[in-house]
């Protein structure tokens, strides 16, 4: 059996001392990185509440309406769907780098709700639009140039939409004019000239291309909506 | 048989210019006349085009075998003899198929008329293109 030298009291204390200070060095190196967590998610939380404090819903009301008007070469037509059937949303968010407003949301709108004021010319319409392969006409909203500062005076903005007509999706720069009522009503009147090739659709043509429809059409929406 | 497909030809291209640039005049000073057209109940495509615009010579080539086989019940003068065959024609084909039109089509009353006038028209000139080269 080897001899083994008899252990003095206190012989672990010099070994101790160094594991005490890798120790205290770990729990600061915690606590460091609890204080950068901390820091770092507090700085998104913050900027999370401002970006919920800068994003707004407009809910777009049952009296909005949308018309299509154009022109053959013997008469105008106007076509219109007099009020909007569902109560769809928009988000509008104003914080983002690039100084425009984002604006997300889309409305769907019936391609059988159009009235052109005389039956024919209803059904022409329909047909042109492809009504029976693409029941719905979409505007999805994309952004605004900026969002003013509203009033009962309309003001001119301008604004990216995505207009999906008979399948063929289409980007598109919209003249809008924004304005608030004394309800709090937001109206947002977009006018934009499009043309039936746009989406691929052939203006009809009648009495052996005698009576013309011309391919430019105008489409214009009033949308009145509340925040939310 | 030739004369009858001559006089039919003759009759044709009077047909074609008179018609078409009738209806092309008429849509011109006339356009709340037509505003009806604009209705899926018509060709709206092009792809009938040809057909429409050969209607001139199908008319003059059913009158003109019409007129061959019967131009002897026509007396009087050639004026005479080209508006009885065309009101003679309008009578026995256009009225009735206007009658059954107007029944069964979504078409307004102003429209079936002028088809019957225009109908009329064409089958009074042919007519006296007839009587005056196939007499």
């Amino acid at each position: 059996m080897a001899w083994r030298k008899p252990l003095l009291p206190g012989w672990y204390l010099p070994k101790l001392i160094p594991d005490l200070k890798y120790k205290q060095m770990q729990y600061r190196n915690i606590l460091l990185i609890i204080l950068l967590i901390l820091s770092v998610t507090g700085f998104s939380m913050k900027n999370n509440m401002r970006n919920q404090a800068d994003t707004k819903r407009w809910v777009v009301s049952q009296n909005s309406s949308l018309s299509v008007s154009g022109s053959t070469n013997i008469n105008k037509f106007s076509c219109v769907i007099p009020s909007y059937d569902q109560a769809d949303t928009l988000t509008v968010n104003e914080n983002n780098n690039a100084g425009t407003v984002i604006l997300s949301g889309m409305i769907d709108l019936s391609i059988n709700s159009f009235d052109c004021h005389n039956s024919g010319m209803t059904k022409q319409l329909q047909k042109t639009l492809n009504e029976k392969q693409f029941p719905m006409l979409h505007i999805r909203f994309l952004s605004l140039n900026n969002l003013p500062a509203m009033s009962s005076k309309p003001e001119p903005i301008k604004g990216l939409v995505d207009i999906e007509i008979a399948g063929v999706n289409k980007r598109f720069e919209i003249n809008y004019l924004m304005s608030k009522d004394e309800e709090n009503v937001i109206h947002l009147l977009g006018s934009r000239d499009l043309n039936f090739s746009d989406f691929k659709l052939i203006p009809p043509r009648k009495l052996g291309g005698m009576i013309q429809t011309k391919d430019l059409l105008t489409v214009e929406f009033q949308l009145k909506m509340k925040t939310i | 048989m030739k004369k009858t497909l001559i006089t039919g030809l003759i009759a044709g291209c009077i047909l074609f210019v008179l018609s078409y640039g009738g209806l092309f005049l008429g849509i011109r000073f006339f356009p709340g006349l037509f505003v009806a057209y604009d209705n899926p109940l018509f060709n709206s495509d092009g792809s009938r085009d040809v057909l429409f615009y050969m209607h001139a010579f199908i008319i003059s080539f059913a009158l003109s075998w019409f007129w061959d086989r019967f131009k002897s019940l026509f007396k009087g003068t050639f004026i005479v003899r080209g508006l009885e065959f065309g009101f003679v024609y309008s009578i026995i084909a256009l009225l009735p198929v206007m009658w059954i039109s107007f029944s069964s089509l979504d078409i307004t009353i102003v429209m079936v008329s002028s088809w019957f006038l225009y109908g009329l028209a064409q089958a009074i000139i042919a007519g006296l293109v007839f009587a005056k080269i196939n007499p």
